[in-house]
């Protein structure tokens, strides 16, 4: 008895949990759901470089980011996967082709010379865009679009600005000069970036870096156009410039901007073309009358197997359906902390779940009604239905569950977001039938209103109705 | 009332070859079909290719008062140049209006997707922007989309069996995974027929719903095997085919039971759902209908007959360490 009432006590408290995580924690929607554009950005090998690695995909990416961030979508995903592509979530945007043109390219590196009596302009120009900036990342996290688009303006109209500042060399200092690009760790806290040229780059460099000496005037690096570093050249380089192709960009960079930047210029540096290979786009309404018309699939759903359990399985019937709610609450919990995306895919997930979820009941009261049947006392009947039926149960589950992790483990996208949410509640639900519908039962049977065996099994015989334990 | 599966075992079977072979001559068929080339009928997902969906703004002014022309439609996409894409006219289903068009066509890039969707606005109406809809699948990831939905069935076949013979014994797995290839081959047939007559297609969610049904229809042979497992360690000396007769009707209306409430949820998904969950749905209602029906008259019937011909007795009762259910 004393495990019952805790058993009961922490059913509560989970439910009262759940109610308030799923109050404070919005589940995020799927692009299928809140409209958006999703692409799939497939990196290409080429003659330079015949096999993309981890490396390459990484300053891909990080290419990738920057363009996106040039386009003022709030809330955008970029992910890499599988070791060739990337895959590229903005929601709400209707129109992909903007985001088509502007990341279908390869990335454009070139290290430019600032022309002369700009520098306090420069500093200016530079000072406004960090605002900006700091401005856009802040802008990002609201939902104001118009902010957004205005800010996106500013953003390109000082950028703007400042590539007009630098002039390219002749010939340009292009990224395919660039061998490699890495933060490296200094005397101090301090990082620095080393950067390491091919024999023609290096010469080009060992003479921009000659004209720019001492000046004060520096060496712009640009990646599509936008300003990413503009490092100066000590006097002492006057005579020659930086030779033998390798530099270092010092400037007390903590480690993750070091990184950063060496990522930012390796991927400058790639010559692999990227194509789009998939691009999903869903209008914002149509995807608004999906989650309409899946809340009332639901709602129906569950609503036709919480009567179906009452009229068949009687008081069980009800004790399940009460476990059914409790199921449905923590897992929508579960997704909510777990941070699941809401896709058409998952919720279908979700609601055959509660079908399921169903199963173990099931399970458990045709057991005890045979036990019941074969003349076993009440609170033995119910003792062993959940004792017996508890292996079906396990067994079921774990092959569902065998299935749901082949899918997430080699499915992409939506397929994955159906996996999870199937497996998620089929945990969720074996944790309900044991503990929730065996305390609810045991529970009921202590109550000496329900202690009667007619309302656990219709056509008992009568020999049976008599013997109540 | 008491169903003796193992008597008419052969009725069952023949059954199941028959919805099966049903399935392999449409899988031909459709093989055959110069429209098709597979075995299915394969969408985007797989084969690449762009599919553009617009529906016409009807808060317009005269927008929507006359019904799309599917002609005109034709007449537009020849005139771009994509004569041979597949036009459809999208109904309404909530009003009944035809102001959608759905076309599916070759690979289009940026360009000649702004200028299709142009020339169809100027003939037939102006479109909503916020209901259009535009997939673009390369080829390549569409091969690579089917070959890891085809891995993914492989490897949860393979888990399933792995689980099985460890918590039962190597023939009840074997004959569990004969059913699910069953369920998957009726499913599967089912949906090449549909692909021939109602020109359905199989996208990436059909290889979910396969995937899915394998995990819940092994479900149900498992609850029958447990069944199986339990007599026989009770009464090691009773003829195979009555042990197998009892279980199954002893797990029979949990079976009933079972099936009902996950297809009253598959009947709301079906029903009410998106469009896009419908043939989702339809994939498993058939699925789970396959795999209730061969839970009971295949994997039972079939390890019945496994176990006549080889002794059975000896094989179970020497069998103690897998056994985790001993009763109270």
């Amino acid at each position: 008895m004393q495990r019952q009432r805790s058993l009961l006590i922490l059913i509560l408290v989970l439910i009262i949990a759940a109610i308030t995580v799923i109050a404070t924690i919005p589940i995020p929607l799927g692009l299928d759901l809140r409209g958006g554009s999703q692409l799939t950005i497939q990196v290409k090998p080429s003659a330079d470089i015949p096999k993309i690695t981890e490396r390459e995909l990484e300053g891909v990416k990080k290419v990738v980011e920057g363009r996106i961030n040039g386009l003022g979508v709030s809330e955008p995903v970029i992910q890499t996967v599988g070791t060739d592509k990337i895959l590229v979530q903005l929601p709400g945007v209707n129109d992909p082709e903007q985001a088509e043109r502007v990341l279908g390219g390869t990335a454009q590196l070139e290290f430019r010379t600032q022309k002369p009596n700009t520098e306090t302009q420069l500093l200016a120009f530079q000072a406004s865009r960090a605002e900006l900036k700091a401005k856009q990342e802040e802008l990002r996290k609201s939902t104001d679009k118009a902010a957004i688009v205005k800010n996106q303006e500013d953003l390109q109209n000082s950028n703007q600005a400042i590539a007009e500042l630098f002039e390219s060399t002749n010939p340009p200092l292009i990224g395919k000069y660039l061998k490699d690009a890495y933060g490296e760790p200094t005397q101090g806290d301090n990082w620095n970036v080393a950067i390491r040229f091919d024999q023609q780059g290096g010469e080009l460099f060992a003479n921009l870096t000659k004209n720019l000496a001492g000046t004060g005037r520096s060496i712009g690096v640009f990646l599509d156009n936008e300003l990413i570093s503009a490092p100066t050249v000590g006097i002492e380089f006057a005579a020659t410039g930086i030779t033998g192709g390798s530099a270092v960009i010092t400037g007390r960079f903590t480690p993750q901007q070091a990184n950063d930047l060496g990522v930012q210029l390796r991927g400058g540096a790639l010559p692999v073309p990227v194509e789009i290979a998939e691009i999903r786009t869903v209008g914002a309404t149509l995807g608004k009358d999906s989650i309409t018309s899946s809340i009332y699939a639901g709602i129906g759903g569950l609503t036709l197997v919480l009567i179906f359990m009452v009229v068949y399985y009687r008081l069980p019937g009800l004790i399940a359906d009460v476990a059914l709610l409790i199921y449905a609450l923590l897992t929508w919990a579960t997704f909510a902390l777990l941070g699941v995306t809401l896709t058409l895919p998952g919720i279908a997930g979700f609601i055959l779940s509660i079908g399921m979820a169903v199963d173990a009941n099931v399970l458990i009261f045709e057991r005890t009604r045979e036990e019941l049947q074969a003349g076993k006392s009440l609170y033995r009947s119910v003792e062993s239905g959940f004792y017996r039926a508890f292996s079906s149960i396990l067994d079921g589950n774990v092959t569902t569950v065998i299935a749901c992790a082949a899918l997430f483990w080699l499915g992409a996208g939506l397929v994955k977001g159906f996996a999870l949410t199937l497996a998620l509640g089929v945990m969720v639900s074996m944790f309900t039938a044991v503990t929730c519908s065996r305390t609810l039962m045991f529970l009921a049977i202590t109550i000496p209103a329900f202690k009667k065996p007619e309302l656990f099994s219709p056509n008992l015989p009568t020999s049976n109705k008599a013997e109540v334990a | 009332m008491k169903l003796s599966i193992n008597k008419s075992r052969s009725l069952w079977w023949a059954i199941s070859s028959a919805f099966i072979l049903a399935g392999f001559i449409s899988m031909v068929i459709s093989w055959q079909n110069p429209n098709i080339k597979a075995p299915l009928r394969p969408s985007l997902d797989f084969v690449g290719g762009t599919r553009l969906q617009f529906e016409r703004d009807c808060t317009k002014p005269g927008n929507c008062d006359q019904p799309i022309d599917i002609n005109i439609v034709r007449e537009v996409a020849k005139e771009q140049g994509l004569g041979d894409s597949s036009i459809q006219i999208v109904t309404d289903r909530d009003t009944g209006g035809q102001n959608g068009i759905s076309i599916r066509t070759k690979n289009l890039d940026r360009e000649q997707r702004t200028n299709l969707q142009n020339a169809l606005s100027e003939k037939v109406g102006t479109f909503d922007q916020q209901k259009n809809q535009f997939d673009t699948v390369g080829p390549t990831l569409g091969s690579e989309l089917f070959r890891s939905g085809v891995i993914a069935l492989i490897v949860s076949f393979a888990g399933i069996i792995i689980y099985l013979s460890f918590r039962f014994q190597l023939d009840y797995a074997v004959f569990a995974i004969v059913a699910l290839l069953h369920d998957v081959l009726i499913t599967a047939g089912i949906f090449s027929i549909l692909g021939l007559v109602l020109g359905t297609e199989v996208d990436s969610l059909f290889i979910v719903a396969l995937l899915t049904i394998t995990g819940f229809s092994v479900n149900d042979t498992v609850v029958i095997y447990d069944r199986i497992r339990e007599t026989l360690k009770i009464n090691p000396d009773r003829a195979i085919a009555d042990i197998v007769d009892d279980a199954v009707n002893q797990t029979l209306a949990r079976s009933i039971n079972t099936t009902l409430t996950t297809m009253l949820s598959l009947f709301a998904i079906f029903l009410f759902g998106g469009e896009t969950l419908k043939n989702f749905a339809l994939a498993l209602i058939i699925g789970f209908t396959a795999g209730a029906y061969s839970s009971i008259f295949i994997a039972s019937t079939l390890l019945t007959l496994w176990r006549e011909r080889n002794g059975e007795t000896s094989v179970v009762v020497t069998d103690e360490s897998i056994d985790t259910s001993a009763g109270n």
